[in-house]
């Protein structure tokens, strides 16, 4: 029997070894059943130590550390010479001393899950109740109640994702009158096109004359297809075979057949997508189009070259106003905003922000208008101006250009909150009137 | 980092023939099957030896599509050397180069190295564009040319160096002035304990007088 035992603790004790760290309640067992085993074959066979020191090496096991580190308090196998009192002394107050800080650190991570998890039950609680009031309250009295103070406060938290789709639209409007058969019509019609140009890229050179308006148009038909597999590559829904992949090509499609004369544009898809994400397939092209009409998007997407400069230097005003050493460091290191900007007004964030912090961007954008766009572009700024004024322009560029995967959000907006949008008594508006 | 110079780069070419793709494997030595689209303009950095140099290469990754020519016109100032790329599996791609090169000609100082560049040469059974017409293109432009597979990372490293191979050599020549930084090329700290092998016309311009 007692050789049967010595077998397992050998293997135990290998296993214990490659299962330590990875299987902490698995090594926690085995350790159990080596110790068990030891204290038999040690009774069986010859004694490898005093009894006395195995015993307060026991009285410390009581609390079982997740690690393998334990090992080091074993006596040495009966073949090699015992350990000096000295040492084992050393060993003995190492390992106090190692568990002693494990139990800390185990302490210290279970008040960390316990408050992370009541901070997520109160947000829970706070967006359910959000909802309820923007369901029962808000929605209903739409028009009376979207300007009151209290609304606009609300709005800012965030809008909960349950009525998201609904407030949107309603901010965003219909000015151009889009009804659902409008948005059929147009489908049909992409639909047709798609149909008749030819499935892959034409094998024969064309000719440089026939860069004419319909080679565009399907080229831009064609250029759709290419572009859906690259937005929100990672979410893994807008791909060939992805459940979301026709609707999107359908809403673009439609698109570029309401508005031929500015087409599609690269960066509409991800526009499309929150959009879809958020509601139902014609409300979503309703919310497209509306949105694409607003002056700022539309000077961004028919690629009006001055008027993108006038918006940049707006916007450069409220820069220096807000973060003057910023702009110089920036100025001194020839960083344009175009390089960081065109990016973050063409996805409107949705692409160099988290998906739910660039959901809450959109949010008070529906609510404040284009002059939101460029407030939060100075938020971000704001909130990590010490990073950038150590860096040159090309770790800027770097780094404006794909920003840090992890931003709080709420630090975000208490940045985007400090941003003041007047400059010697000029609102944006006024600032950046001449674009429009 | 200490270099002795700094080259721009600018990557230019149709959209989705695979310029970020190129870029990440040069940069990061990897490949990622479906990038993300390029909006406006991404970039990459890398240190390179040449000649026993340091030389640090600031790559200007652009948006491909038409409608953003307008925009990235404005990068080519500046730049040292371009890579002109297109998808040796889209016909229409290679096309376009001429378009391409007119601008690039027409928005970039005339010393520009350019390389062109037929990418995807992994997807051999879908070619649509012989070497040889990439071969002829480029010497009748004065290009210089290679295939390159950013998935495979065949000649990657070979089309990124061999493009600073060619300025360095202009350099070498006194073609580039480069104390004159509309040409792409900025001279960097560590130069001054190097620079011998240069005419000295470059006093003062030591950035950090030549600490590291």
């Amino acid at each position: 029997i007692a050789g049967c035992h010595q077998t397992h603790t050998v293997l135990d004790r290998n296993t214990l070894i490659r299962w330590g760290p990875l299987r902490p309640r698995g090594a926690t067992i085995k350790l159990k059943a080596w110790r068990e085993c030891e204290t038999k074959s040690s009774r069986d066979g010859p004694s490898l130590s005093p009894p006395s020191a195995r015993q307060s090496v026991r009285r410390n096991l009581d609390f079982e550390p997740l690690s393998t580190t334990a090992l080091i308090l074993e006596d040495r196998p009966s073949n090699l010479p015992a350990k000096p009192a000295e040492e084992a002394q050393k060993h003995r107050q190492q390992y106090e001393e190692m568990v002693a800080q494990a139990k800390k650190r185990e302490l210290k991570e279970a008040q960390k899950r316990r408050k992370q998890l009541e901070d997520r039950c109160k947000l829970e609680e706070r967006i359910g109740s959000a909802a309820q009031t923007w369901n029962q309250e808000i929605l209903p009295n739409w028009s009376t109640t979207c300007t009151t103070r209290w609304v606009r406060d609300l709005w800012w938290q965030g809008v909960p994702p349950s009525v998201r789709g609904k407030v949107w639209s309603l901010a965003v409007g219909n000015e151009l009158n889009i009804t659902h058969e409008l948005y059929d019509i147009c489908l049909a019609r992409a639909r047709e096109k798609w149909k008749t140009m030819p499935s892959a890229a034409p094998a024969e050179p064309e000719t440089d004359d026939a860069g004419s308006s319909l080679a565009d148009r399907e080229a831009s038909l064609e250029l759709i297809k290419l572009d859906i597999s690259r937005t929100f590559p990672h979410l893994c829904i807008f791909q060939q075979g992805g459940p979301y992949y026709d609707v999107l090509h359908s809403i673009l499609g439609a698109y570029t057949c309401y508005r031929p004369d500015v087409g599609y544009v690269q960066g509409m898809s991800f526009i499309a997508a929150v959009l879809i994400l958020n509601m139902d397939t014609a409300d979503a092209f309703i919310a497209f189009a509306n949105l694409l009409n607003k002056p700022c998007q539309m000077a961004f997407f028919r690629v009006d070259h001055s008027l993108m400069l006038t918006y940049f230097a707006a916007f450069e005003v409220f820069f220096e106003e807000n973060l003057p050493k910023l702009f110089a460091h920036f100025k001194e290191n020839k960083l344009t905003p175009d390089i960081y900007l065109i990016d973050w007004i063409f996805t409107l964030y949705s692409k160099s922000l988290p998906l739910d912090l660039a959901c809450r961007v959109w949010d008070v954008f529906c609510r404040d208008g284009d002059e939101f766009l460029f407030r939060v572009a100075l938020g971000i700024l704001r909130m990590y101006e010490d990073v950038l004024t150590r860096m040159d322009f090309i770790h800027n560029a770097q780094f404006l250009t794909r920003l840090p995967d992890l931003i709080p959000s709420d630090q975000l907006f208490s940045h985007i909150h400090a941003v003041h949008m007047t400059s010697r008594n000029r609102k944006w508006a006024q600032v950046s009137w001449w674009a429009r | 980092m200490a270099y002795a110079y700094l080259f721009k780069y600018i990557i230019i070419g149709d959209t989705g023939v695979g310029k970020s793709c190129l870029l990440l494997q040069f940069t990061d030595k990897r490949f990622q099957p479906v990038h993300d689209l390029t909006i406006g303009v991404e970039f990459g950095a890398r240190m390179i030896t040449i000649d026993g140099k340091q030389i640090k290469l600031q790559i200007w990754d652009t948006a491909g599509q038409e409608s953003f020519r307008s925009i990235t016109r404005s990068y080519y100032r500046g730049a040292a050397g371009a890579l002109l790329v297109y998808d040796i599996t889209r016909r229409d791609t290679f096309n376009h180069l001429t378009t391409w090169l007119e601008d690039a000609r027409q928005h970039s100082n005339s010393n520009m190295v350019i390389m062109l560049i037929g990418n995807k040469s992994d997807l051999e059974s879908r070619r649509e564009v012989k070497k040889e017409e990439g071969e002829a293109f480029a010497r009748e432009h004065g290009l210089i040319f290679m295939e390159t597979s950013a998935k495979t990372a065949s000649n990657v490293e070979e089309a990124f160096i061999n493009t600073a191979k060619e300025i360095y050599e202009k350099i070498q020549e006194g073609v580039f002035d480069i104390n004159n930084e509309a040409n792409g090329i900025k001279i960097g700290p560590q130069h001054a304990a190097t620079n011998s092998t240069l005419s000295g016309s470059q006093g003062g311009q030591q950035a950090g007088g030549g600490c590291c």
